[in-house]
């Protein structure tokens, strides 16, 4: 009976894995859908989950020992709460977004911080609390329960989970689906952690019956959830890339992804811009090639009678509905429909082009900051004729050239500057870049004149809009020695980053110096072992990111890579606790060992990244993967070991892992990637480790030896 | 207490799903975001204690302001009246309180200069086809979420680069550019108001007209002496209320609509934007009361123009305004009595071009900047000889636009930004 009993415990454990996974990426998808969609935001997402999960850990050894000592009735009503509170979590996201800030409008990093804090609160809090609180139930029972097993199996549960959400659920069901889908088990198990008798009365069914009325609900007033202040909702669907909506307002339809405005059916000034800057530099265009497109482009391109017009779209979804809402036109026999990232489809084929478009959003992600650097254009250039041409845009201004806005265009014009003889740059709306090795006139609207084009808005506009002499003073602006973009070194985020943070009137250094605050408090008051659980959280995590964007710079972006990575990162961590856990030799020793072999696999991937590069096989990266998440998860068992593996050093050592997780996070993508680029960002990890060993091989603690 | 059968729990929980699923809350509260969401007032703050130590070259003592008690003074530019203690800066960025002194930090420092079509600005019934010759500084007195010239307009004068410009040079190069008008455009020329009156003093002198691209939020004396030099004005009603104002803008409705009284009172031709703001402004109520508004204390001879919105700054996140709407606001404008109701912001559209309030004809046809058809005789119509309300003269064959600004005598950055040169002035 008493098996049976540790069996319903465990068996919470791992769908509370499973549970807290899906719920983790459910929200980092809504915080990105609702802010901005790029890896700051991600990052103080996951910052403030880790961080809350840590403070959980905490809280669940308190209350056990002072106020309600873990029995399974209690785990019960947890579970049952937990597999309700999804639900709530990203209604109150989506919803409070609105009450909370104007709608209509983005937010800064601060106010983002908090939000995102305040909004995960109760269910961060609750699964940090689940874990340490199961173990102890477990405890009461037989004081020698290892806590090393429960940190397996909610390992088992993340990996299951990750696996869970990124290969199955993503293709088929809606956020609020997936929660019913991986809470019911979770209801289910935690209803059987009730005595029998009790499961028998009423108001058990009630307490069951709650949960399951929330979630079922959850997914009845999911679309009325996203309904727009503006006209209707004409379409939704959460891709594998973010999140779909078109918005229907009188005749207009407009595109959103991730929740800014991205495409609308009314858009010509930008629609003539893009085609018929770069085209009417060529006299008879026959072959284009448009990395990403939008509303009337099509319409203009025709203007040029060019015999293929190769479109590539990442995502299938969106070119789905640019053409089933008219956003975008079809012109059989001409448009050949590519869904691949833009990339690693130039990097995979051998046509040549007389021109290519690229109309992508701002660089404020990594992702799309890899159209923008010198590796990018150089791969452009080795598919455009002798005379071919390219063209990509970047956010315009009005009437006054920023400092951060002309750094950005400063390291994009020296950047580029290095593949094309003649680059100018044309103000409006959007500056566009045109890109050749032959000269390229200013005065397009003459060059359509010459071709018979009849414009609506470069004909009327351009003369009055795009003088002279702001030509001139935009391409004259640009200063030399600003350091040029490269996929390394991403010049471009650090500048997004400070814009950014001009955009909304604050400054990092705030943030910064309250996290070194933070960190520097909570280091002082962990012991050693506790510091390695910390750094090699850190380190982990950090690997993790790392790897993402190395893969995302060589392979192009490939959903399916990037779900196995993060996998992979967690699929390392079950059987490198099962290791740690049956060492019987010197713990101490092996931590030191553990850390040495992540400073070796970090070099490795340095020396690899830096002399590999595009040669490079995914294998590598996911053996890297592997074996980083083996060494975390092998010093776990070991370092709880070495503290003692009770209530407190459970609470602990899970909490260090967390927030040492959580620093990780933020160090790497927010920090060290944007300002030092991705090679020093390894180096910083590297120096992290080193201190780890230095801490823990030169202390002299006597280690309670269990 | 009885233990409830498997088919009374079915029972149950499908009656509480149905009951509780019936009721929606999402679709009424989406639909009233506006009123209920986020901050409900974006008034900007006066910065304690943000003063310079020392003035700088384009610093100029404040035009109208009251000295009180302890070095405080009350500047009396507009309604915000900042109370600034010594080094305490003002609301709009650009004044501050030195030793019991009001310094306004914006007086031959402009950080923006172009020369730009009229129609651009937009002013439809002034002077068409000509070249305004525009300048801003540094600073605003509003904080709209959807600001074009943010990077200027929410900067304090000293984070920008400028050109120097003081007042006699800035007519002598709008004379060089061949531009009839001096535009004090892009910020908030309020905000610059001591360098724009001595600016417009001189132009006045020299023959150039005077024209203001405003928000309108000013108090009446120094409107009133800023009517005596100025031509045309064109001011954005951004909103026909007081709720939007605070929330979008940061500012009161009251004060602009008294703009709008004084400059009809002192005879100053004006034209009134709106830019129709997708979930706030797009209300056709709100626009019928405006329009009722302005018919009945500015008459309907005033040009008003209703703009299309697009994301820009923190407003980012809302579409387009549909071009329906725009045009639906047009024609509702018309019939409530406005006689010249435009379109802004669509290319080809019909509510680009001027008809005849009179007799319904093509008076003016715009091809965005270009004026293909124009059939007024001097300000009369050519057909039947009504009075057509504006500034005109007759469009030329003028010089095309493009011109490029030349001698401007000197470039200052920031102390702390770049070492470069803005303006190339040798070609």
């Amino acid at each position: 009976m008493k098996r049976n009993n540790d069996r319903a415990v465990i068996r919470v454990v791992v769908f509370t894995g499973i549970s807290a996974l899906v719920t983790q990426l459910l929200i980092v998808r809504e915080c990105i859908a609702q802010f901005q969609g790029n890896e700051f935001v991600i990052a103080l997402t996951l910052f403030n989950w880790l961080i809350l999960g840590g403070v959980g850990n905490r809280l669940a050894r308190w209350i056990d020992q002072r106020w309600l000592p873990a029995t399974a009735s209690r785990l019960a009503l947890v579970s049952l709460f937990l597999a309700a509170l999804p639900v709530f979590e990203i209604y109150a996201i989506r919803c409070l977004r609105d009450v909370v800030f104007i709608h209509g409008s983005s937010v800064g990093f601060y106010s983002i911080l908090l939000f995102i804090l305040l909004a995960c609160l109760p269910y961060g809090l609750m699964i940090g609390f689940a874990l340490p609180y199961s173990l102890f139930t477990l405890k009461h029972r037989a004081s020698g329960y290892p806590g090393t097993l429960i940190y397996m199996m909610d390992n088992a549960g993340n990996v299951a989970g990750g696996i869970l959400f990124s290969f199955v659920l993503i293709y088929l069901v809606s956020p609020f689906q997936a929660i019913l889908v991986v809470n019911l088990p979770l209801l289910a198990t935690g209803w059987l952690l009730f005595p029998p008798p009790d499961r028998r009365r009423p108001v058990f069914y009630l307490v069951l019956c709650m949960p399951f009325i929330i979630l079922v609900s959850g997914i009845l007033f999911e679309t009325a959830s996203l309904t727009p202040a503006e006209g209707e909702l004409a379409y939704y669907k959460d891709s594998r890339y973010g999140r779909i909506t078109v918005h229907k307002n009188q005749e207009l339809y407009t595109l959103f992804e991730d929740g800014s405005p991205v495409f609308s059916t009314q858009n010509i000034a930008v629609a003539e811009e893009t085609v018929h800057y770069p085209l009417s530099q060529i006299e008879y265009p026959r072959c284009m090639l448009f990395i990403s497109a939008q509303g009337q482009m099509m319409t203009e391109v025709e203007k040029h009678g060019l015999k293929t017009v190769d479109y590539v779209e990442l995502n299938p979804e969106i070119t789905s509905v640019l053409f089933k809402f008219g956003l975008i036109r079809d012109i059989p026999g001409v448009i050949n429909v590519i869904h691949q990232d833009g990339r690693s489809y130039l990097a995979n084929t051998d046509k040549i082009y007389d021109a290519i478009i690229v109309n992508l959003p701002e660089p404020t992600t990594f992702q799309i900051n890899r159209f923008f650097t010198d590796r990018f254009f150089s791969l452009v250039k080795r598919h455009l004729r002798e005379n071919g041409i390219l063209s990509f845009s970047t956010q315009g201004f009005d009437n006054y050239l920023s400092e951060p806005q002309r750094q950005k265009l400063s390291s994009l014009f020296n950047t580029v500057s290095g593949y094309f003889k003649h680059v100018l740059m044309l103000p409006g709306q959007k500056i566009f870049f045109l890109c050749k090795d032959q000269p390229i006139s200013m005065n397009i609207p003459e060059l359509l004149s010459q071709k018979g084009i009849h414009t609506r808005y470069i004909s009327n506009y351009y003369y009055g809009n795009l003088t002279q002499d702001r030509i001139s003073q935009l391409n004259e602006q640009m200063d030399l020695s600003t350091p040029k973009n490269a996929d390394m070194s991403p010049h471009l985020i650090k500048i997004m980053f400070f814009q950014w943070f001009e955009k909304h009137s604050t400054s990092p250094k705030g943030f910064i110096i309250g996290v070194i605050i933070l960190c520097g408090i909570y280091l002082i008051k962990i012991r050693r072992e506790e510091f390695v659980l910390f750094s090699t959280g850190c380190t982990t995590m950090g690997s993790e990111i790392l790897v993402i964007f190395a893969v995302q710079i060589f392979f192009g972006y490939i959903y399916s890579q990037i779900g196995l990575i993060v996998t992979i990162f967690l699929g390392g961590l079950f059987p490198g606790a099962w290791l740690g856990s049956r060492w019987q030799g010197n713990k101490k020793q092996l931590l030191g060992w553990i850390d040495g072999m992540l400073i070796g696999l970090m070099l490795t991937f340095i020396l690899a990244v830096q002399f590999g590069g595009v040669r490079l096989p995914l294998v590598f990266f996911l053996v890297f993967g592997l074996f980083s998440s083996l060494g975390c998860g092998c010093q776990f068992p070991l370092a709880l070991s070495l503290m003692g593996d009770n209530h407190s050093a459970a609470a602990r050592s899970f909490s260090a892992d967390l927030i040492g997780a959580a620093f990780g996070t933020l160090l790497t993508s927010a920090i060290l990637i944007p300002i030092f680029g991705i090679i020093w960002a390894a180096w910083g990890l590297i120096g992290l480790k080193c201190l780890s060993i230095l801490i823990t091989q030169t202390g002299h603690e006597k280690y309670q030896q269990t | 207490m009885k233990n409830i059968s498997r088919r009374d729990f079915l029972y149950g929980s499908a009656a509480f799903i149905t009951t509780t699923l019936s009721v929606s809350p999402f679709p009424a509260i989406a639909k009233n975001w506006k009123s209920l969401s986020g901050p409900t007032d974006i008034r900007g703050k006066i910065l304690k204690g943000d003063a310079p130590e020392q003035l700088w070259k384009w610093s100029h003592e404040g035009f109208l302001y009251s000295k009180l008690d302890n070095h405080k003074v009350i500047c009396g530019i507009c309604p915000h009246r900042c109370l600034l203690a010594p080094g305490d800066r003002s609301v709009c960025l650009s004044r501050v309180n030195i030793d019991g002194t009001l310094y306004s930090l914006t007086y031959g420092n402009p950080c923006a200069v172009h020369v730009d079509p009229m129609e651009k600005k937009p002013l439809f019934h002034f002077m068409p086809n000509t070249k305004a010759f525009s300048i801003a500084a540094a600073g605003c007195n509003m904080r709209c979420l959807n600001c074009q010239n943010w990077e200027i307009s929410q900067a304090k004068p000293h984070e920008v680069r400028h050109v120097e410009l003081f007042p006699a040079d800035v007519v002598s190069a709008a004379k060089r550019s061949g531009s009839q008008s001096i535009a004090y455009t892009y910020t908030e020329p309020i905000t610059f108001f001591e360098y724009m009156i001595d600016t417009a003093k001189i132009a006045r002198e020299n023959g150039i007209y005077n024209v203001l691209i405003s928000a309108g939020y000013i108090n009446r004396a120094p409107l009133l002496e800023l009517c005596k030099v100025l031509d045309a004005a064109n001011v954005n009603l951004k909103s026909f209320s007081d709720e939007i104002y605070l929330k979008l803008n940061g500012a009161h409705l009251s004060p602009v609509l008294n703009t709008f009284k004084t400059l009809h009172n002192q005879k100053v031709h004006f034209e009134i934007t709106n830019l129709v703001v997708p979930g706030y402004v797009d209300d056709a109520d709100m626009a019928k009361q405006m329009c009722e508004w302005i018919l009945k204390n500015l008459g309907p001879n005033y040009p008003l123009h209703f703009l299309r919105f697009f994301p820009k700054y923190k407003l980012d996140r809302l579409p387009p305004t549909p071009i329906s709407t725009l045009t639906h606001f047009r024609e509702l404008a018309m019939k409530e009595g406005i006689r010249y109701v435009y379109v802004g912001n669509v290319p080809d559209h019909e509510g680009n071009n001027t008809y005849c309030h009179h007799c319904g004809q093509l008076l003016i046809k715009r091809n965005g900047y270009f004026i293909p058809t124009y059939n007024l005789e001097k300000n009369r119509c050519k057909f039947c000889k009504t009075i057509i309300p504006g500034v005109w003269e007759e469009p030329e064959k003028r010089e095309p636009y493009g011109l490029r600004i030349t001698d401007i005598p000197e470039v200052r950055d920031p102390p702390r930004m770049i070492d470069r040169q803005i303006l190339n002035t040798s070609g």
